[in-house]
Protein backbone atom coordinates (compact mmCIF):
# COMPACT_ATOMS: atom_id res chain seq x y z
CA UNK A 1 0.00 0.00 0.00
CA UNK A 2 1.45 3.38 -1.04
CA UNK A 3 1.30 6.44 1.00
CA UNK A 4 -0.49 10.43 -0.35
CA UNK A 5 1.83 11.39 -2.97
CA UNK A 6 3.70 8.44 -3.27
CA UNK A 7 3.83 6.35 -6.40
CA UNK A 8 1.43 3.26 -6.32
CA UNK A 9 2.97 -0.24 -5.76
CA UNK A 10 3.14 -2.77 -8.68
CA UNK A 11 1.00 -5.96 -8.59
CA UNK A 12 3.66 -7.42 -10.69
CA UNK A 13 7.25 -6.47 -11.64
CA UNK A 14 9.48 -8.01 -14.40
CA UNK A 15 12.60 -7.31 -15.95
CA UNK A 16 13.89 -8.92 -18.65
CA UNK A 17 17.82 -8.10 -20.75
CA UNK A 18 17.04 -7.76 -24.25
CA UNK A 19 20.08 -8.98 -26.41
CA UNK A 20 20.53 -10.12 -29.96
CA UNK A 21 19.81 -13.63 -29.28
CA UNK A 22 16.22 -12.90 -28.00
CA UNK A 23 15.06 -10.57 -30.43
CA UNK A 24 16.52 -13.74 -33.00
CA UNK A 25 15.00 -16.42 -30.82
CA UNK A 26 12.11 -14.61 -31.22
CA UNK A 27 11.89 -13.79 -35.20
CA UNK A 28 12.62 -17.74 -35.23
CA UNK A 29 9.58 -19.17 -33.34
CA UNK A 30 6.95 -16.28 -34.33
CA UNK A 31 7.60 -16.02 -38.14
CA UNK A 32 8.15 -11.84 -38.13
CA UNK A 33 11.80 -12.31 -39.81
CA UNK A 34 11.49 -8.31 -40.84
CA UNK A 35 15.78 -7.55 -41.16
CA UNK A 36 14.63 -4.38 -39.05
CA UNK A 37 14.89 -6.91 -36.47
CA UNK A 38 17.34 -9.71 -37.39
CA UNK A 39 19.74 -8.40 -39.76
CA UNK A 40 22.12 -5.69 -38.09
CA UNK A 41 23.04 -4.38 -41.50
CA UNK A 42 19.84 -3.54 -42.85
CA UNK A 43 18.47 -2.25 -39.37
CA UNK A 44 21.74 0.28 -39.31
CA UNK A 45 20.68 1.92 -42.50
CA UNK A 46 17.32 2.56 -40.92
CA UNK A 47 16.01 5.50 -38.66
CA UNK A 48 16.48 3.45 -35.90
CA UNK A 49 20.54 2.97 -36.69
CA UNK A 50 20.46 -0.68 -35.63
CA UNK A 51 18.05 -3.75 -34.89
CA UNK A 52 15.00 -3.21 -32.43
CA UNK A 53 12.58 -5.72 -30.70
CA UNK A 54 9.39 -7.24 -32.01
CA UNK A 55 6.86 -5.04 -30.32
CA UNK A 56 5.04 -8.39 -29.98
CA UNK A 57 7.96 -9.91 -27.72
CA UNK A 58 7.50 -6.54 -25.55
CA UNK A 59 4.04 -7.49 -25.19
CA UNK A 60 4.67 -11.05 -24.04
CA UNK A 61 6.42 -9.41 -21.65
CA UNK A 62 3.93 -7.38 -20.46
CA UNK A 63 1.28 -10.61 -20.41
CA UNK A 64 3.73 -12.49 -18.04
CA UNK A 65 3.51 -9.36 -15.87
CA UNK A 66 -0.58 -9.69 -15.98
CA UNK A 67 -0.19 -13.27 -15.52
CA UNK A 68 1.80 -12.89 -12.28
CA UNK A 69 -0.75 -10.11 -11.00
CA UNK A 70 -4.25 -11.40 -11.92
CA UNK A 71 -3.16 -15.73 -12.33
CA UNK A 72 -5.28 -17.10 -14.66
CA UNK A 73 -8.46 -15.44 -15.37
CA UNK A 74 -5.76 -12.99 -17.27
CA UNK A 75 -5.01 -15.98 -19.18
CA UNK A 76 -9.30 -16.71 -20.52
CA UNK A 77 -10.41 -13.75 -20.14
CA UNK A 78 -7.54 -10.77 -20.09
CA UNK A 79 -8.25 -7.41 -22.61
CA UNK A 80 -5.23 -5.13 -23.01
CA UNK A 81 -4.97 -1.97 -25.12
CA UNK A 82 -1.28 -1.23 -25.50
CA UNK A 83 0.74 1.73 -27.91
CA UNK A 84 4.30 1.56 -28.46
CA UNK A 85 6.33 4.40 -27.63
CA UNK A 86 9.65 3.61 -28.54
CA UNK A 87 11.76 0.78 -29.16
CA UNK A 88 13.86 -2.01 -26.89
CA UNK A 89 16.91 -2.50 -28.72
CA UNK A 90 19.65 -5.00 -28.21
CA UNK A 91 21.61 -4.05 -24.68
CA UNK A 92 18.24 -2.89 -23.24
CA UNK A 93 16.77 -3.80 -19.57
CA UNK A 94 13.41 -3.77 -19.70
CA UNK A 95 11.56 -3.26 -16.70
CA UNK A 96 7.39 -4.26 -16.17
CA UNK A 97 5.49 -2.87 -14.08
CA UNK A 98 1.87 -3.63 -13.66
CA UNK A 99 -0.47 -1.78 -11.08
CA UNK A 100 -4.10 -1.65 -10.30
CA UNK A 101 -6.83 0.47 -11.04
CA UNK A 102 -9.51 -1.00 -9.38
CA UNK A 103 -10.92 -4.04 -8.82
CA UNK A 104 -10.81 -5.60 -12.68
CA UNK A 105 -8.49 -2.62 -14.51
CA UNK A 106 -4.78 -2.74 -14.55
CA UNK A 107 -1.93 -0.24 -15.56
CA UNK A 108 1.01 -1.48 -17.32
CA UNK A 109 4.46 0.40 -18.20
CA UNK A 110 7.38 -1.01 -19.94
CA UNK A 111 10.43 0.92 -19.49
CA UNK A 112 14.37 0.79 -20.41
CA UNK A 113 17.20 0.81 -17.70
CA UNK A 114 17.28 4.73 -18.81
CA UNK A 115 13.26 5.23 -17.53
CA UNK A 116 12.29 5.84 -21.18
CA UNK A 117 9.12 4.42 -21.51
CA UNK A 118 8.65 1.91 -24.50
CA UNK A 119 5.10 0.72 -23.89
CA UNK A 120 2.26 1.45 -22.27
CA UNK A 121 -0.76 -0.37 -21.81
CA UNK A 122 -4.34 -0.67 -20.10
CA UNK A 123 -5.90 -4.04 -19.37
CA UNK A 124 -9.04 -4.97 -18.01
CA UNK A 125 -9.76 -8.55 -16.51
CA UNK A 126 -13.48 -8.89 -16.23
CA UNK A 127 -15.24 -10.91 -13.59
CA UNK A 128 -16.14 -14.69 -14.64
CA UNK A 129 -19.82 -14.81 -15.78
CA UNK A 130 -21.73 -16.36 -13.15
CA UNK B 1 7.10 -18.40 -55.38
CA UNK B 2 5.41 -14.98 -56.46
CA UNK B 3 6.48 -12.10 -54.61
CA UNK B 4 4.37 -10.91 -51.86
CA UNK B 5 2.16 -7.43 -52.24
CA UNK B 6 3.51 -4.62 -50.25
CA UNK B 7 0.86 -4.26 -47.44
CA UNK B 8 0.77 -0.21 -48.65
CA UNK B 9 -0.67 -1.25 -51.83
CA UNK B 10 -3.57 -3.11 -50.01
CA UNK B 11 -7.32 -1.61 -49.94
CA UNK B 12 -9.42 -1.46 -46.53
CA UNK B 13 -11.74 -4.08 -46.60
CA UNK B 14 -8.82 -6.85 -48.27
CA UNK B 15 -8.94 -9.82 -46.04
CA UNK B 16 -6.44 -12.21 -46.04
CA UNK B 17 -6.68 -15.91 -46.66
CA UNK B 18 -7.60 -17.46 -43.54
CA UNK B 19 -4.04 -19.97 -41.71
CA UNK B 20 -4.39 -22.67 -40.12
CA UNK B 21 -1.56 -23.96 -37.38
CA UNK B 22 -1.11 -26.22 -34.73
CA UNK B 23 -0.14 -24.96 -31.24
CA UNK B 24 1.79 -28.25 -30.82
CA UNK B 25 3.47 -28.63 -27.14
CA UNK B 26 7.07 -27.94 -29.34
CA UNK B 27 6.11 -25.13 -30.71
CA UNK B 28 4.70 -23.72 -27.32
CA UNK B 29 7.53 -24.45 -25.43
CA UNK B 30 9.98 -22.92 -27.84
CA UNK B 31 7.56 -19.85 -27.48
CA UNK B 32 7.63 -19.76 -24.36
CA UNK B 33 11.89 -20.45 -24.20
CA UNK B 34 11.82 -17.68 -26.50
CA UNK B 35 9.95 -15.33 -24.33
CA UNK B 36 11.55 -16.70 -21.24
CA UNK B 37 7.59 -16.69 -19.77
CA UNK B 38 7.92 -19.57 -16.81
CA UNK B 39 4.69 -17.64 -15.30
CA UNK B 40 2.24 -18.82 -17.93
CA UNK B 41 3.34 -22.88 -17.32
CA UNK B 42 3.50 -22.36 -13.72
CA UNK B 43 0.03 -21.29 -13.54
CA UNK B 44 -2.11 -23.46 -16.11
CA UNK B 45 0.65 -25.54 -18.22
CA UNK B 46 -1.96 -26.71 -20.34
CA UNK B 47 -3.05 -22.61 -21.60
CA UNK B 48 -0.69 -21.18 -24.41
CA UNK B 49 -0.32 -17.64 -23.87
CA UNK B 50 -2.95 -15.12 -25.88
CA UNK B 51 -0.14 -12.99 -27.09
CA UNK B 52 1.34 -16.05 -28.66
CA UNK B 53 -2.23 -17.01 -30.37
CA UNK B 54 -2.42 -13.27 -30.82
CA UNK B 55 1.02 -13.45 -32.90
CA UNK B 56 0.19 -16.45 -35.39
CA UNK B 57 -2.42 -13.66 -37.01
CA UNK B 58 0.14 -11.36 -37.19
CA UNK B 59 2.24 -14.26 -38.92
CA UNK B 60 -0.82 -15.23 -41.50
CA UNK B 61 -0.30 -11.44 -41.61
CA UNK B 62 3.21 -11.41 -42.42
CA UNK B 63 2.99 -14.84 -44.82
CA UNK B 64 0.80 -12.74 -47.67
CA UNK B 65 2.35 -9.18 -47.52
CA UNK B 66 5.45 -7.51 -47.08
CA UNK B 67 5.70 -4.66 -44.78
CA UNK B 68 7.08 -1.57 -46.55
CA UNK B 69 10.85 -0.82 -45.06
CA UNK B 70 10.09 1.67 -42.11
CA UNK B 71 7.24 0.55 -40.82
CA UNK B 72 6.24 0.92 -37.01
CA UNK B 73 3.86 -1.48 -35.15
CA UNK B 74 2.04 1.56 -33.25
CA UNK B 75 -0.32 0.25 -30.95
CA UNK B 76 -2.05 -3.46 -30.37
CA UNK B 77 -5.35 -4.57 -29.08
CA UNK B 78 -5.99 -7.95 -27.73
CA UNK B 79 -9.19 -9.71 -25.86
CA UNK B 80 -9.12 -13.12 -25.16
CA UNK B 81 -12.11 -14.80 -25.27
CA UNK B 82 -11.03 -17.98 -23.63
CA UNK B 83 -8.06 -19.87 -23.01
CA UNK B 84 -6.08 -21.60 -25.90
CA UNK B 85 -4.69 -24.93 -24.85
CA UNK B 86 -1.84 -26.57 -26.15
CA UNK B 87 -2.51 -29.43 -28.92
CA UNK B 88 -5.18 -27.50 -30.13
CA UNK B 89 -5.93 -25.99 -34.15
CA UNK B 90 -6.54 -22.75 -34.42
CA UNK B 91 -6.79 -20.78 -37.66
CA UNK B 92 -5.70 -16.92 -37.72
CA UNK B 93 -7.64 -14.38 -39.64
CA UNK B 94 -6.29 -10.65 -40.85
CA UNK B 95 -8.61 -7.78 -42.28
CA UNK B 96 -7.38 -4.35 -43.17
CA UNK B 97 -10.21 -2.22 -41.35
CA UNK B 98 -8.93 1.16 -42.15
CA UNK B 99 -6.67 3.38 -44.14
CA UNK B 100 -5.87 6.96 -43.41
CA UNK B 101 -2.91 9.04 -43.77
CA UNK B 102 -1.26 11.80 -40.83
CA UNK B 103 1.83 13.41 -40.76
CA UNK B 104 3.47 11.63 -43.75
CA UNK B 105 2.58 8.31 -42.36
CA UNK B 106 -0.15 5.86 -44.05
CA UNK B 107 -2.02 4.29 -40.67
CA UNK B 108 -3.41 0.86 -41.14
CA UNK B 109 -6.16 -0.56 -38.65
CA UNK B 110 -5.94 -4.26 -39.16
CA UNK B 111 -8.14 -6.27 -37.15
CA UNK B 112 -6.90 -9.83 -36.31
CA UNK B 113 -8.70 -13.02 -35.10
CA UNK B 114 -8.11 -16.75 -34.09
CA UNK B 115 -10.63 -19.17 -33.90
CA UNK B 116 -10.66 -22.61 -32.64
CA UNK B 117 -11.59 -25.53 -34.96
CA UNK B 118 -15.29 -25.03 -34.09
CA UNK B 119 -15.44 -21.89 -35.50
CA UNK B 120 -15.55 -20.50 -32.14
CA UNK B 121 -13.21 -16.80 -30.66
CA UNK B 122 -9.97 -17.68 -29.00
CA UNK B 123 -8.23 -14.31 -29.19
CA UNK B 124 -9.11 -11.39 -31.78
CA UNK B 125 -7.54 -8.08 -31.62
CA UNK B 126 -6.53 -4.93 -33.65
CA UNK B 127 -2.88 -3.90 -34.50
CA UNK B 128 -2.37 -0.18 -36.24
CA UNK B 129 0.69 -0.31 -37.99
CA UNK B 130 2.23 2.99 -39.43
CA UNK B 131 3.29 2.42 -42.80
CA UNK B 132 6.11 5.48 -44.23
CA UNK B 133 3.70 7.28 -47.24
CA UNK B 134 5.73 7.45 -50.10
CA UNK B 135 9.09 6.72 -48.50
CA UNK B 136 8.47 9.84 -45.95
CA UNK B 137 7.85 9.89 -42.43
CA UNK B 138 7.18 12.15 -39.66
Amino acid sequence: MSGPGEPPVPAAELVRAIDQGAIDRYAEVSGDRNPLHIDPAFAARTQFGGTVAHGMLLLAYVSEALALACGRPWLERGRMRARFRAPARPGDTVRVRVTARGQTAWQVEVVDQRGQLLVTAEAEVPPAPA
Amino acid sequence: MPALPSLDRLPRGHRFAPATYDLSHDWVDAYLAAVRDATTPSLAPETVPPVAVLALAVRALLEQAHLPEGSLHLSQELSCHRAARRGERVTAEATIVSRGERAGWLLLGIELAVRDAQGGPVVSGRATLGVPAGGGGP
